[in-house]
Protein backbone atom coordinates (compact mmCIF):
# COMPACT_ATOMS: atom_id res chain seq x y z
CA UNK A 1 0.00 0.00 0.00
CA UNK A 2 0.87 3.20 -0.52
CA UNK A 3 1.82 5.71 1.72
CA UNK A 4 -0.13 8.70 -0.02
CA UNK A 5 -2.07 7.68 -3.10
CA UNK A 6 -3.17 11.05 -4.65
CA UNK A 7 -5.85 10.66 -8.07
CA UNK A 8 -6.78 13.42 -10.57
CA UNK A 9 -6.91 16.04 -7.53
CA UNK A 10 -8.15 19.24 -9.01
CA UNK A 11 -8.82 21.82 -7.05
CA UNK A 12 -10.36 25.70 -8.56
CA UNK A 13 -10.45 28.74 -6.62
CA UNK A 14 -13.02 31.18 -6.62
CA UNK A 15 -12.45 34.36 -5.68
CA UNK A 16 -14.79 37.02 -5.84
CA UNK A 17 -16.53 38.43 -8.67
CA UNK A 18 -15.99 34.81 -10.80
CA UNK A 19 -12.39 34.36 -10.83
CA UNK A 20 -11.04 31.68 -11.40
CA UNK A 21 -7.30 30.18 -10.67
CA UNK A 22 -6.77 26.50 -11.35
CA UNK A 23 -4.51 26.09 -8.79
CA UNK A 24 -4.22 22.64 -9.25
CA UNK A 25 -5.15 20.31 -12.58
CA UNK A 26 -5.76 16.62 -12.36
CA UNK A 27 -2.90 15.52 -9.86
CA UNK A 28 -1.74 12.07 -10.23
CA UNK A 29 0.90 10.53 -7.92
CA UNK A 30 1.66 7.80 -5.83
CA UNK A 31 3.96 8.30 -2.73
CA UNK A 32 5.41 4.72 -1.45
CA UNK A 33 5.92 3.75 2.48
CA UNK A 34 9.25 4.83 3.38
CA UNK A 35 11.04 7.15 1.05
CA UNK A 36 11.36 11.00 1.35
CA UNK A 37 9.89 12.49 -1.59
CA UNK A 38 10.81 16.07 -2.41
CA UNK A 39 7.79 18.16 -3.72
CA UNK A 40 9.28 20.71 -5.68
CA UNK A 41 7.93 24.08 -7.47
CA UNK A 42 8.34 27.50 -8.27
CA UNK A 43 5.84 30.11 -5.87
CA UNK A 44 2.61 30.00 -7.03
CA UNK A 45 3.16 26.24 -7.97
CA UNK A 46 0.70 24.75 -6.07
CA UNK A 47 2.37 22.88 -3.76
CA UNK A 48 0.62 24.38 -0.60
CA UNK A 49 -2.69 23.68 -2.09
CA UNK A 50 -1.96 20.23 -3.20
CA UNK A 51 -0.99 20.07 0.54
CA UNK A 52 -4.32 21.74 2.21
CA UNK A 53 -6.38 19.78 0.16
CA UNK A 54 -4.68 16.51 1.44
CA UNK A 55 -4.71 17.72 4.84
CA UNK A 56 -8.67 18.11 4.83
CA UNK A 57 -8.25 22.06 5.00
CA UNK A 58 -9.74 22.65 1.72
CA UNK A 59 -11.95 20.20 -0.37
CA UNK A 60 -10.71 19.25 -3.75
CA UNK A 61 -13.03 20.68 -6.59
CA UNK A 62 -12.48 17.03 -8.07
CA UNK A 63 -10.38 13.71 -7.63
CA UNK A 64 -9.24 11.80 -4.50
CA UNK A 65 -6.66 10.80 -2.40
CA UNK A 66 -5.54 8.17 0.77
CA UNK A 67 -3.55 8.61 3.40
CA UNK A 68 -2.12 5.10 4.17
CA UNK A 69 -5.09 3.96 2.79
CA UNK A 70 -7.70 6.40 4.34
CA UNK A 71 -9.95 8.76 2.69
CA UNK A 72 -8.77 12.56 3.17
CA UNK A 73 -12.40 13.70 3.76
CA UNK A 74 -12.07 11.88 7.17
CA UNK A 75 -10.61 12.69 10.56
CA UNK A 76 -9.00 9.14 10.66
CA UNK A 77 -6.68 9.95 7.91
CA UNK A 78 -5.04 12.31 9.84
CA UNK A 79 -4.05 9.74 12.61
CA UNK A 80 -0.53 9.22 11.45
CA UNK A 81 0.01 12.27 9.92
CA UNK A 82 2.41 15.01 11.40
CA UNK A 83 1.47 17.83 9.22
CA UNK A 84 3.50 20.78 9.36
CA UNK A 85 1.61 23.89 7.95
CA UNK A 86 3.04 26.96 5.38
CA UNK A 87 5.03 29.36 7.72
CA UNK A 88 3.35 28.11 10.84
CA UNK A 89 1.20 30.17 12.99
CA UNK A 90 0.45 28.25 16.75
CA UNK A 91 -1.30 29.95 20.14
CA UNK A 92 0.75 32.29 20.75
CA UNK A 93 -0.45 32.32 24.52
CA UNK A 94 0.87 29.57 24.81
CA UNK A 95 4.41 27.87 25.42
CA UNK A 96 6.16 25.69 23.40
CA UNK A 97 6.09 23.09 25.77
CA UNK A 98 2.22 23.73 26.18
CA UNK A 99 1.68 23.46 22.86
CA UNK A 100 3.35 20.07 22.30
CA UNK A 101 1.31 18.91 25.09
CA UNK A 102 -1.78 19.94 23.51
CA UNK A 103 -0.83 18.04 20.29
CA UNK A 104 0.62 14.91 21.81
CA UNK A 105 -3.38 14.99 24.09
CA UNK A 106 -5.31 15.00 20.32
CA UNK A 107 -3.05 12.31 19.41
CA UNK A 108 -4.42 10.25 22.68
CA UNK A 109 -0.52 9.98 23.88
CA UNK A 110 -0.08 9.20 27.23
CA UNK A 111 1.26 11.34 30.31
CA UNK A 112 4.78 9.68 30.74
CA UNK A 113 5.32 8.81 27.27
CA UNK A 114 4.16 12.87 26.10
CA UNK A 115 6.86 14.07 29.08
CA UNK A 116 9.16 12.32 27.67
CA UNK A 117 8.82 12.99 24.42
CA UNK A 118 8.39 16.82 24.40
CA UNK A 119 11.28 17.43 26.73
CA UNK A 120 13.68 14.40 23.84
CA UNK A 121 12.01 16.89 20.88
CA UNK A 122 12.05 20.14 22.68
CA UNK A 123 15.82 19.29 23.30
CA UNK A 124 16.42 18.56 19.78
CA UNK A 125 15.15 21.47 18.17
CA UNK A 126 16.93 23.64 20.42
CA UNK A 127 13.52 25.12 22.27
CA UNK A 128 14.34 23.86 25.88
CA UNK A 129 15.57 27.27 27.26
CA UNK A 130 12.36 29.42 25.61
CA UNK A 131 10.12 25.93 26.44
CA UNK A 132 8.33 27.96 29.26
CA UNK A 133 8.07 31.35 27.73
CA UNK A 134 5.34 32.06 25.45
CA UNK A 135 5.49 31.71 21.96
CA UNK A 136 4.44 35.08 21.14
CA UNK A 137 8.25 35.99 22.04
CA UNK A 138 9.39 33.90 19.67
CA UNK A 139 11.67 34.87 16.73
CA UNK A 140 10.01 33.78 12.76
CA UNK A 141 12.43 30.68 13.33
CA UNK A 142 12.01 29.13 16.63
CA UNK A 143 8.33 28.96 15.59
CA UNK A 144 9.39 27.27 12.67
CA UNK A 145 11.13 24.92 14.61
CA UNK A 146 8.21 24.11 17.08
CA UNK A 147 6.41 23.49 14.24
CA UNK A 148 8.98 20.64 12.90
CA UNK A 149 8.64 19.64 17.05
CA UNK A 150 5.11 18.89 17.13
CA UNK A 151 5.34 17.21 13.55
CA UNK A 152 7.68 15.10 15.79
CA UNK A 153 6.17 14.69 18.88
CA UNK A 154 3.69 11.70 18.18
CA UNK A 155 5.95 9.95 16.38
CA UNK A 156 3.55 9.51 13.27
CA UNK A 157 4.64 7.38 10.30
CA UNK A 158 3.92 9.89 7.70
CA UNK A 159 5.11 13.51 7.52
CA UNK A 160 3.19 15.95 5.36
CA UNK A 161 5.85 19.42 5.62
CA UNK A 162 4.81 22.64 3.76
CA UNK A 163 8.40 24.54 3.22
CA UNK A 164 10.27 22.67 6.39
CA UNK A 165 13.09 24.94 5.81
CA UNK A 166 11.74 27.81 4.96
CA UNK A 167 12.55 30.78 7.97
CA UNK A 168 15.15 28.99 9.27
CA UNK A 169 19.03 30.25 9.36
CA UNK A 170 21.86 27.86 7.44
CA UNK A 171 22.24 25.53 11.27
CA UNK A 172 18.44 25.37 11.64
CA UNK A 173 18.13 23.92 7.69
CA UNK A 174 20.98 21.59 8.23
CA UNK A 175 19.05 20.17 11.73
CA UNK A 176 15.73 19.55 9.42
CA UNK A 177 17.51 18.12 6.92
CA UNK A 178 19.37 15.82 9.49
CA UNK A 179 15.80 14.92 10.68
CA UNK A 180 14.72 14.02 7.43
CA UNK A 181 17.41 11.66 6.79
CA UNK A 182 16.59 10.10 10.48
CA UNK A 183 13.32 9.43 9.73
CA UNK A 184 14.33 7.97 6.50
CA UNK A 185 16.21 5.82 8.53
CA UNK A 186 13.66 4.86 10.64
CA UNK A 187 11.52 3.96 7.70
CA UNK A 188 8.72 6.64 7.99
CA UNK A 189 7.21 8.39 4.84
CA UNK A 190 8.22 12.20 4.51
CA UNK A 191 6.58 14.31 1.99
CA UNK A 192 7.81 17.96 1.71
CA UNK A 193 7.24 20.70 -0.79
CA UNK A 194 10.06 23.06 -1.29
CA UNK A 195 11.36 25.48 -3.99
CA UNK A 196 14.80 24.66 -3.33
CA UNK A 197 16.34 22.26 -5.45
CA UNK A 198 19.62 22.05 -3.20
CA UNK A 199 16.80 20.81 -0.42
CA UNK A 200 15.78 18.03 -2.47
CA UNK A 201 19.17 16.70 -4.07
CA UNK A 202 20.60 15.97 -0.65
CA UNK A 203 17.77 14.12 1.55
CA UNK A 204 15.03 13.22 -1.09
CA UNK A 205 14.89 9.53 -2.77
CA UNK A 206 12.22 11.05 -5.23
CA UNK A 207 11.66 14.43 -6.72
CA UNK A 208 8.23 15.38 -8.43
CA UNK A 209 7.95 18.60 -10.30
CA UNK A 210 5.25 21.27 -10.08
CA UNK A 211 4.76 24.05 -12.30
CA UNK A 212 1.36 25.95 -12.85
CA UNK A 213 -0.56 23.57 -10.64
CA UNK A 214 0.64 20.59 -13.62
CA UNK A 215 3.07 17.78 -12.10
CA UNK A 216 5.23 17.82 -14.66
CA UNK A 217 7.42 14.98 -13.75
CA UNK A 218 8.66 12.45 -11.16
CA UNK A 219 11.92 11.22 -11.13
CA UNK A 220 14.56 9.53 -8.23
CA UNK A 221 16.39 12.01 -7.37
CA UNK A 222 19.77 9.85 -8.19
CA UNK A 223 18.89 9.27 -11.78
CA UNK A 224 18.45 13.08 -12.29
CA UNK A 225 21.95 13.75 -10.94
CA UNK A 226 23.42 10.46 -13.10
CA UNK A 227 21.43 11.84 -16.42
CA UNK A 228 23.10 15.16 -15.18
CA UNK A 229 26.39 14.17 -15.50
CA UNK A 230 28.33 16.24 -18.87
CA UNK A 231 31.76 15.04 -18.38
CA UNK A 232 34.78 14.29 -16.04
CA UNK A 233 37.93 15.97 -14.88
CA UNK A 234 40.65 13.54 -14.43
CA UNK A 235 43.99 14.13 -12.92
CA UNK A 236 46.71 11.59 -13.97
CA UNK A 237 50.52 12.13 -13.59
CA UNK A 238 52.50 11.38 -16.70
CA UNK A 239 50.14 11.89 -19.24
CA UNK A 240 50.85 10.73 -22.95
CA UNK A 241 51.16 13.36 -25.94
CA UNK A 242 47.83 11.69 -27.96
CA UNK A 243 45.33 12.99 -24.68
CA UNK A 244 46.73 16.43 -24.98
CA UNK A 245 43.96 17.10 -26.65
CA UNK A 246 41.40 17.19 -23.83
CA UNK A 247 43.35 20.12 -21.87
CA UNK A 248 41.54 22.78 -21.82
CA UNK A 249 42.10 26.47 -22.01
CA UNK A 250 41.89 27.11 -18.33
CA UNK A 251 43.05 23.56 -16.80
CA UNK A 252 45.73 23.23 -14.65
CA UNK A 253 48.84 20.45 -15.44
CA UNK A 254 47.72 16.73 -14.69
CA UNK A 255 43.72 17.89 -15.15
CA UNK A 256 42.20 16.59 -18.78
CA UNK A 257 38.44 17.45 -19.08
CA UNK A 258 36.70 14.43 -20.90
CA UNK A 259 33.69 14.78 -21.74
CA UNK A 260 30.76 11.80 -21.31
CA UNK A 261 31.37 9.36 -24.35
CA UNK A 262 34.89 9.60 -24.25
CA UNK A 263 36.39 8.92 -20.47
CA UNK A 264 35.98 4.99 -21.64
CA UNK A 265 39.01 5.48 -24.03
CA UNK A 266 41.16 8.03 -22.53
CA UNK A 267 40.94 6.01 -19.40
CA UNK A 268 41.96 2.78 -21.57
CA UNK A 269 44.83 5.20 -23.06
CA UNK A 270 46.28 6.62 -19.90
CA UNK A 271 46.46 2.83 -18.73
CA UNK A 272 48.53 1.85 -21.54
CA UNK A 273 50.72 4.58 -21.43
CA UNK A 274 51.42 3.61 -17.66
CA UNK A 275 50.02 6.74 -16.63
CA UNK A 276 48.44 7.05 -12.79
CA UNK A 277 45.00 8.34 -12.21
CA UNK A 278 44.70 9.99 -9.25
CA UNK A 279 41.27 11.59 -9.09
CA UNK A 280 38.05 11.26 -11.89
CA UNK A 281 35.16 13.78 -10.84
CA UNK A 282 32.07 13.68 -12.83
CA UNK A 283 30.95 17.49 -14.05
CA UNK A 284 26.98 17.30 -13.84
CA UNK A 285 24.55 19.88 -14.73
CA UNK A 286 22.98 20.00 -11.70
CA UNK A 287 19.06 19.48 -10.27
CA UNK A 288 18.97 23.18 -10.38
CA UNK A 289 19.91 23.50 -13.75
CA UNK A 290 17.33 20.28 -14.86
CA UNK A 291 14.59 22.24 -12.57
CA UNK A 292 14.71 25.34 -14.83
CA UNK A 293 14.99 23.41 -17.59
CA UNK A 294 11.24 21.84 -17.16
CA UNK A 295 9.96 25.54 -15.47
CA UNK A 296 10.99 26.84 -18.68
CA UNK A 297 9.63 23.96 -20.98
CA UNK A 298 6.56 24.04 -19.44
CA UNK A 299 6.36 27.66 -20.10
CA UNK A 300 6.93 27.38 -23.52
CA UNK B 1 -11.95 18.03 22.78
CA UNK B 2 -11.37 18.34 26.50
CA UNK B 3 -7.50 19.53 25.61
CA UNK B 4 -9.21 21.80 23.19
CA UNK B 5 -11.37 23.28 26.14
CA UNK B 6 -8.05 23.45 27.80
CA UNK B 7 -6.49 25.56 25.48
CA UNK B 8 -9.21 27.80 24.93
CA UNK B 9 -9.75 28.37 28.95
CA UNK B 10 -5.84 29.20 28.89
CA UNK B 11 -6.39 31.81 25.84
CA UNK B 12 -9.46 33.81 27.70
CA UNK B 13 -6.98 33.99 30.86
CA UNK B 14 -4.04 35.27 28.89
CA UNK B 15 -6.34 37.52 26.79
CA UNK B 16 -5.88 41.68 27.05
CA UNK B 17 -9.71 41.66 25.92
CA UNK B 18 -10.84 39.24 28.71
CA UNK B 19 -8.30 41.48 31.36
CA UNK B 20 -9.77 45.06 30.25
CA UNK B 21 -13.41 43.51 30.30
CA UNK B 22 -12.20 42.38 34.23
CA UNK B 23 -11.17 45.87 35.06
CA UNK B 24 -15.30 46.69 34.43
CA UNK B 25 -15.61 44.52 37.44
CA UNK B 26 -14.39 47.08 39.48
CA UNK B 27 -17.17 48.98 39.17
CA UNK B 28 -18.57 46.47 41.68
CA UNK B 29 -16.58 48.69 44.61
CA UNK B 30 -18.73 51.77 43.54
CA UNK B 31 -22.14 50.50 43.47
CA UNK B 32 -22.77 50.83 47.78
CA UNK B 33 -21.75 54.66 47.52
CA UNK B 34 -23.82 54.96 44.43
CA UNK B 35 -26.59 53.06 45.94
CA UNK B 36 -26.28 54.96 49.90
CA UNK B 37 -26.45 58.23 47.97
CA UNK B 38 -29.91 57.68 46.73
CA UNK B 39 -30.97 57.15 50.33
CA UNK B 40 -34.13 55.02 49.47
CA UNK B 41 -34.57 51.57 48.13
CA UNK B 42 -31.30 50.93 48.68
CA UNK B 43 -31.06 47.75 49.23
CA UNK B 44 -32.91 47.27 45.76
CA UNK B 45 -30.93 49.99 44.51
CA UNK B 46 -28.00 47.85 45.23
CA UNK B 47 -29.49 44.67 43.77
CA UNK B 48 -30.62 46.58 40.65
CA UNK B 49 -26.95 47.60 39.94
CA UNK B 50 -24.98 44.89 40.97
CA UNK B 51 -27.13 42.19 38.40
CA UNK B 52 -26.97 45.04 35.31
CA UNK B 53 -23.26 45.44 35.74
CA UNK B 54 -23.03 41.44 35.58
CA UNK B 55 -25.16 41.92 32.62
CA UNK B 56 -22.92 44.05 31.05
CA UNK B 57 -20.01 42.40 31.63
CA UNK B 58 -21.56 38.81 30.55
CA UNK B 59 -22.51 40.85 27.00
CA UNK B 60 -19.06 42.31 26.22
CA UNK B 61 -17.59 38.92 27.13
CA UNK B 62 -20.14 37.55 24.60
CA UNK B 63 -19.67 39.46 21.96
CA UNK B 64 -15.79 40.38 22.27
CA UNK B 65 -14.14 36.80 23.26
CA UNK B 66 -17.04 34.84 21.42
CA UNK B 67 -17.70 37.15 18.84
CA UNK B 68 -13.88 36.88 18.41
CA UNK B 69 -12.97 33.09 19.66
CA UNK B 70 -12.94 31.78 15.93
CA UNK B 71 -12.17 34.65 13.36
CA UNK B 72 -8.92 34.89 15.72
CA UNK B 73 -7.83 31.50 14.84
CA UNK B 74 -8.21 31.66 11.29
CA UNK B 75 -6.83 35.28 11.31
CA UNK B 76 -3.51 34.48 12.82
CA UNK B 77 -3.34 31.31 10.91
CA UNK B 78 -3.95 28.89 14.29
CA UNK B 79 -6.38 26.67 12.65
CA UNK B 80 -4.26 25.28 10.14
CA UNK B 81 -2.49 23.56 12.86
CA UNK B 82 -5.06 22.72 14.74
CA UNK B 83 -7.11 21.55 12.33
CA UNK B 84 -4.40 19.58 10.46
CA UNK B 85 -4.37 17.50 13.84
CA UNK B 86 -7.12 14.11 13.50
CA UNK B 87 -9.75 16.02 15.11
CA UNK B 88 -13.02 16.80 13.97
CA UNK B 89 -13.95 20.80 13.02
CA UNK B 90 -17.00 19.87 15.31
CA UNK B 91 -15.08 18.55 17.77
CA UNK B 92 -13.02 21.98 17.44
CA UNK B 93 -15.93 23.91 17.77
CA UNK B 94 -17.14 22.31 20.32
CA UNK B 95 -14.08 22.59 22.55
CA UNK B 96 -13.94 25.73 21.80
CA UNK B 97 -17.67 26.54 22.92
CA UNK B 98 -17.40 24.61 26.17
CA UNK B 99 -14.20 26.39 26.97
CA UNK B 100 -15.79 29.81 26.82
CA UNK B 101 -19.45 28.55 28.62
CA UNK B 102 -16.82 26.56 31.45
CA UNK B 103 -15.16 30.44 31.65
CA UNK B 104 -18.72 32.22 31.85
CA UNK B 105 -19.30 29.77 34.43
CA UNK B 106 -16.66 30.66 36.57
CA UNK B 107 -16.82 34.19 36.29
CA UNK B 108 -20.44 33.65 37.25
CA UNK B 109 -19.22 32.48 39.98
CA UNK B 110 -16.37 35.40 41.19
CA UNK B 111 -19.08 37.78 39.94
CA UNK B 112 -21.84 36.27 41.74
CA UNK B 113 -19.48 36.44 45.15
CA UNK B 114 -19.14 39.91 44.19
CA UNK B 115 -22.59 40.52 43.92
CA UNK B 116 -23.50 38.98 47.03
CA UNK B 117 -21.08 40.91 49.30
CA UNK B 118 -22.20 44.21 47.87
CA UNK B 119 -25.91 43.54 48.41
CA UNK B 120 -25.03 42.14 51.82
CA UNK B 121 -23.09 45.45 52.67
CA UNK B 122 -25.75 47.70 51.37
CA UNK B 123 -28.69 45.81 53.26
CA UNK B 124 -26.68 45.54 56.38
CA UNK B 125 -26.33 49.66 56.54
CA UNK B 126 -30.23 50.02 55.17
CA UNK B 127 -32.11 47.13 56.25
CA UNK B 128 -35.05 46.24 53.47
CA UNK B 129 -38.51 46.41 54.07
CA UNK B 130 -38.64 42.71 52.77
CA UNK B 131 -35.44 40.53 53.48
CA UNK B 132 -33.36 39.92 50.55
CA UNK B 133 -34.14 36.68 48.74
CA UNK B 134 -30.53 35.39 48.22
CA UNK B 135 -31.64 32.28 46.38
CA UNK B 136 -33.89 34.39 43.76
CA UNK B 137 -30.85 36.60 43.24
CA UNK B 138 -28.62 33.41 42.25
CA UNK B 139 -31.12 32.28 40.29
CA UNK B 140 -31.26 35.27 38.64
CA UNK B 141 -27.50 35.09 38.02
CA UNK B 142 -27.58 31.71 36.51
CA UNK B 143 -30.02 32.33 34.06
CA UNK B 144 -28.69 35.44 33.14
CA UNK B 145 -25.69 33.76 32.53
CA UNK B 146 -27.37 31.20 30.24
CA UNK B 147 -28.57 33.56 27.89
CA UNK B 148 -25.78 34.94 27.00
CA UNK B 149 -24.32 31.28 26.99
CA UNK B 150 -26.88 30.76 24.04
CA UNK B 151 -25.98 34.35 23.18
CA UNK B 152 -22.26 33.49 22.72
CA UNK B 153 -23.27 30.27 20.65
CA UNK B 154 -25.07 32.53 18.11
CA UNK B 155 -21.99 34.56 18.13
CA UNK B 156 -20.27 31.31 17.07
CA UNK B 157 -23.17 30.95 14.49
CA UNK B 158 -22.19 34.34 12.58
CA UNK B 159 -18.04 33.41 12.84
CA UNK B 160 -18.48 30.23 10.90
CA UNK B 161 -20.52 32.31 8.08
CA UNK B 162 -18.40 35.05 8.01
CA UNK B 163 -14.51 35.54 7.56
CA UNK B 164 -14.49 38.47 9.54
CA UNK B 165 -14.95 39.51 12.63
CA UNK B 166 -17.81 42.37 11.60
CA UNK B 167 -20.68 40.08 10.83
CA UNK B 168 -19.75 37.95 14.19
CA UNK B 169 -19.31 40.60 16.41
CA UNK B 170 -22.13 43.32 15.13
CA UNK B 171 -25.10 40.30 14.43
CA UNK B 172 -24.56 39.13 17.39
CA UNK B 173 -25.29 42.53 19.13
CA UNK B 174 -28.18 43.10 16.43
CA UNK B 175 -29.73 39.45 17.86
CA UNK B 176 -29.01 40.54 21.35
CA UNK B 177 -31.24 43.52 20.89
CA UNK B 178 -33.85 41.40 18.61
CA UNK B 179 -33.70 38.63 21.17
CA UNK B 180 -34.90 41.18 24.28
CA UNK B 181 -37.37 42.63 22.45
CA UNK B 182 -39.28 39.67 20.69
CA UNK B 183 -41.51 39.07 23.58
CA UNK B 184 -42.91 42.64 23.74
CA UNK B 185 -43.60 42.33 19.81
CA UNK B 186 -45.53 39.43 20.32
CA UNK B 187 -47.43 40.67 23.03
CA UNK B 188 -48.44 43.91 21.14
CA UNK B 189 -49.34 41.81 18.12
CA UNK B 190 -51.12 39.78 19.51
CA UNK B 191 -53.00 42.91 21.86
CA UNK B 192 -55.63 44.95 20.69
CA UNK B 193 -53.34 47.48 19.77
CA UNK B 194 -52.32 44.53 17.20
CA UNK B 195 -55.09 43.91 15.27
CA UNK B 196 -54.46 47.53 13.39
CA UNK B 197 -51.84 45.93 11.59
CA UNK B 198 -52.20 44.11 8.16
CA UNK B 199 -51.47 39.88 8.25
CA UNK B 200 -48.85 40.04 6.83
CA UNK B 201 -46.49 41.82 9.25
CA UNK B 202 -48.08 39.86 11.57
CA UNK B 203 -47.03 36.60 10.22
CA UNK B 204 -43.63 37.81 9.95
CA UNK B 205 -43.35 39.10 13.33
CA UNK B 206 -44.58 35.87 14.72
CA UNK B 207 -42.11 34.74 12.63
CA UNK B 208 -39.29 35.76 13.74
CA UNK B 209 -40.88 35.58 17.39
CA UNK B 210 -40.22 31.64 16.77
CA UNK B 211 -36.56 32.07 14.94
CA UNK B 212 -34.91 34.44 17.01
CA UNK B 213 -33.98 33.70 20.47
CA UNK B 214 -36.26 34.73 23.45
CA UNK B 215 -33.95 36.23 25.95
CA UNK B 216 -37.29 38.02 28.24
CA UNK B 217 -37.52 34.18 29.25
CA UNK B 218 -34.13 34.35 31.01
CA UNK B 219 -34.58 38.07 32.70
CA UNK B 220 -35.41 36.99 36.84
CA UNK B 221 -34.43 40.53 37.47
CA UNK B 222 -37.60 41.65 39.01
CA UNK B 223 -38.17 38.78 40.65
CA UNK B 224 -34.63 39.40 42.43
CA UNK B 225 -34.75 42.63 43.42
CA UNK B 226 -38.52 42.88 44.61
CA UNK B 227 -38.13 39.02 46.14
CA UNK B 228 -41.03 37.84 44.12
CA UNK B 229 -40.83 34.24 43.77
CA UNK B 230 -41.06 32.03 40.46
CA UNK B 231 -42.57 29.47 38.83
CA UNK B 232 -40.67 26.24 39.11
CA UNK B 233 -42.12 24.91 35.52
CA UNK B 234 -41.41 28.46 33.78
CA UNK B 235 -37.90 27.80 34.59
CA UNK B 236 -37.55 24.03 33.53
CA UNK B 237 -39.27 25.09 30.41
CA UNK B 238 -36.84 28.03 30.29
CA UNK B 239 -33.61 25.67 30.60
CA UNK B 240 -35.36 23.33 28.01
CA UNK B 241 -35.41 26.30 25.75
CA UNK B 242 -32.08 27.07 26.21
CA UNK B 243 -30.78 23.47 25.63
CA UNK B 244 -32.84 22.93 22.97
CA UNK B 245 -32.16 26.25 20.85
CA UNK B 246 -28.34 26.32 22.12
CA UNK B 247 -27.82 22.73 20.20
CA UNK B 248 -29.85 23.66 17.31
CA UNK B 249 -27.57 26.80 16.57
CA UNK B 250 -23.87 25.19 17.67
CA UNK B 251 -25.26 21.77 15.28
CA UNK B 252 -25.61 24.43 12.39
CA UNK B 253 -22.59 26.46 13.09
CA UNK B 254 -20.50 23.01 13.19
CA UNK B 255 -22.69 21.90 9.95
CA UNK B 256 -21.33 25.09 8.35
CA UNK B 257 -17.82 25.08 9.52
CA UNK B 258 -17.19 21.51 8.60
CA UNK B 259 -17.84 22.81 5.07
CA UNK B 260 -15.43 25.71 5.46
CA UNK B 261 -12.57 26.06 3.18
CA UNK B 262 -9.85 26.75 5.21
CA UNK B 263 -7.65 28.57 2.95
N1 LIG C 1 -7.25 31.30 -1.16
C1 LIG C 1 -6.92 31.46 -2.44
N2 LIG C 1 -7.78 32.06 -3.30
C2 LIG C 1 -7.48 32.22 -4.58
N3 LIG C 1 -6.34 31.82 -5.14
C3 LIG C 1 -5.42 31.22 -4.34
C4 LIG C 1 -5.67 31.01 -2.96
N4 LIG C 1 -4.61 30.39 -2.43
C5 LIG C 1 -3.72 30.22 -3.42
N5 LIG C 1 -4.21 30.72 -4.59
C6 LIG C 1 -3.56 30.69 -5.90
O1 LIG C 1 -3.34 29.35 -6.24
C7 LIG C 1 -2.07 29.18 -6.83
C8 LIG C 1 -1.27 28.17 -6.04
O2 LIG C 1 -0.95 28.69 -4.77
P1 LIG C 1 -0.16 27.83 -3.69
O3 LIG C 1 -0.78 26.50 -3.60
O4 LIG C 1 -0.10 28.63 -2.45
O5 LIG C 1 1.27 27.71 -4.35
P2 LIG C 1 2.68 27.30 -3.72
O6 LIG C 1 2.45 26.74 -2.37
O7 LIG C 1 3.22 26.30 -4.66
O8 LIG C 1 3.51 28.52 -3.67
C9 LIG C 1 -1.44 30.57 -6.88
O9 LIG C 1 -1.67 31.10 -8.17
C10 LIG C 1 -2.19 31.33 -5.86
O10 LIG C 1 -2.25 32.68 -6.20
MG1 LIG D 1 3.21 27.33 -0.64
Amino acid sequence: MSAISIENLTKTYRGKRGAKVDALKELTLEIEAGEVFGFLGPNGAGKSTAIKTLMGLISPTSGSATILGKDITTPDARRSVGFLPENPSFYDYLSAEEYLVFVGKTFAMSGPELKEKTASVLNRLDLWEARKRPMRSYSKGMVQRVGIAQVLVHDPDVYILDEPMSGLDPLGRTLVKEIIKELRERGKTVFFSTHITADVELICDRVGILVAGALQTVRPVQEILAAGVVGYQVKAKDIPQELFSYYNADSQAEWLSVPKADLGPVMARLQAAGSTVELVEPQRKDLEAFFLDIVAHSQA
Amino acid sequence: MTSMISVTLKGIFRDRVFQGILMTALIFLLIPTVSLLSMRQVTELSITLALSLNSLIFLLLSVFLGGTMLWKDIERRYSYGVLGLPMTRSSYLAGKFAGVALFFLLTAIVLGAATFVVVFFASSLYPPERPVQWEIIALCLFFDVMKYVLLVAIAFLFSTLSTSFFLPVFGTIAIFLAGGATQQVYDYIHSTAGDTLTPLVKQAASGLYYLLPNFSAFDLKVNAIYGLSTSFSGLLLTIGYFLLYTTFILSLAALIFSRREMR
